[in-house]
């Protein structure tokens, strides 16, 4: 997905003929061609002129406002972009259907995360990753019979717990320190990057959704409602260990993040400052540009694991008896 | 995803001014009236439908050349701009 990031402050995105100008204040900070472009995601306080925003509502580019931190305020769509045909057969799943899938993205979440920390072992031996490991085996096992929301959200949570316990074992560098997941505020480096890394994944997912048509709001494993676009949050959890943690613990075990220049501490919590947004995001952008083998065995770049799920839901939401296949790393 | 060298001759300056603003949005500029564009199929739909409005085929040329991947290697560049490669995204 060819996209625009805006994640320095006081931008002026404007519109030159078939191309886009970011300026900050007169220095021009770059210029992109617009009939190429997929998406725009501004975070933070920059502008974008009303004829640029003209120019992308015609071209279908949705434009995303987010906070600097990636918490995602809202977006410009054109109005007759709209998910009303799909939305109908999104409605019409049953709660059996439902829940069978719901219970096959939290295996997948779960069975993702164990080998991702399976390699890690590799690496290093320790009885309490070992431990967690044999954990998340009985949990996957234990989320295939949950027979109700309550009971597999239960399983997930349980998971994710067991999981974020040894996740700072992994981290190999000795100025970032995890004890635990905190989020709202994120309480230190490492969770100020996962929670960009989440953020920005999730809108890039919410993207996706839009263009396929689906009803963003109708969702299998998380409760939808009229602010929250539950299926962004349904599709990420599959992505979340093999995307973004893998890409936190390379961040910081190559020592590309510096601890002490590219976080601020504000509102009781730690975050990313401008440097340290722009590092993640140029290396997320490496990551899926990268070309990753797929099942027929071509090459595509990691971009394409996030189309094919979404497609794989929407094929799904039209048949439901083909069950819904998370995406599972080999 | 193709890469195209599109070459025109357009005689009329304000003619020729717009087609070449037209491939600035889907292209690089590789030499004064050749551009190279890396597009996919709708792009490329897009930009010809685009491009017929602006042109006067009794007096103008336009030629596209799409470039499959045997001969892509196999292009010599001798001086200015690399090939174009496939456009990505951009942070600021």
């Amino acid at each position: 997905m060819r996209t625009l990031y805006v994640s320095q402050q006081n931008c002026y995105v404007s519109l030159q003929k078939e191309t886009l100008i970011v300026k900050q204040g007169e220095i021009v900070q770059g210029q992109v061609q617009l009939p190429l472009l997929e998406q725009i995601l501004i975070f933070g306080k920059s502008q974008v002129s009303t004829q640029a925003i003209r120019a992308c509502l015609w071209r279908e580019i949705p434009i995303v406002y987010l906070s600097r931190m990636g918490y995602c305020y809202g977006r410009i769509l054109p109005i007759g972009r709209g998910y009303r045909q799909l939305c109908r057969y999104q409605q019409q799943l049953t709660q059996v259907e439902r829940l069978i899938t719901a219970r096959a993205i939290v295996q997948a979440k779960l069975k993702n995360s164990r080998v991702l920390l399976r390699r890690q072992r590799r690496r290093q031996e320790s009885e309490l990753l070992e431990k967690v490991l044999q954990n998340l085996d009985r949990l996957v096992s234990q989320a295939a019979t949950a027979d109700n929301w309550d009971r597999l959200m239960g399983f997930e949570g349980a998971g994710a717990a067991q999981y974020f316990s040894v996740f700072g074992e992994c981290l190999t560098n000795p100025e970032f320190v995890f004890m635990g997941r905190s989020r709202r505020p994120p309480g230190n480096a490492v969770n100020a990057i996962l929670s960009f890394g989440y953020q920005v994944l999730w809108n890039h997912l919410l993207a996706l959704i839009e263009l396929q048509g689906l009803d963003p709001y109708y969702a299998c494993l998380h409760e939808g409602s009229e602010r929250h676009a539950a299926l962004a949050s349904d599709l990420i959890e599959e992505f979340r260990a093999p995307i973004v943690d893998s890409l936190v613990l390379w961040l910081v075990n190559k020592n590309v993040m510096d601890a002490q220049n590219d976080f601020e501490y504000r509102d009781g919590g730690c975050y990313l400052n401008d440097l340290g947004r722009k590092k993640y995001l140029k290396a997320f952008l490496q990551r899926m540009e990268e070309e990753v083998q797929i099942d027929d065995g071509e090459k595509q770049p990691r971009w394409h694991l996030l189309t094919t799920q979404v497609k794989a839901y929407k094929q799904f939401v039209y048949n439901p008896a083909q069950i819904y296949q998370p995406y599972l790393i080999r | 995803m193709l890469l195209y060298v599109v070459a025109y001759d357009i005689p009329c300056d304000k003619r020729r001014k717009k087609v070449s603003d037209l491939l600035e949005g889907y292209g690089i500029r590789v030499q004064y009236s050749v551009f190279e564009c890396v597009l996919t199929t709708s792009q490329y739909n897009e930009l010809h439908q685009r491009l017929r409005k602006k042109v006067k085929l009794s007096e103008d040329k336009i030629r596209f050349y799409p470039l499959s991947g045997h001969t892509l290697n196999q292009i010599q560049v001798w001086g200015g701009p690399p090939v174009t490669e496939i456009p990505g995204s951009t942070i600021i």
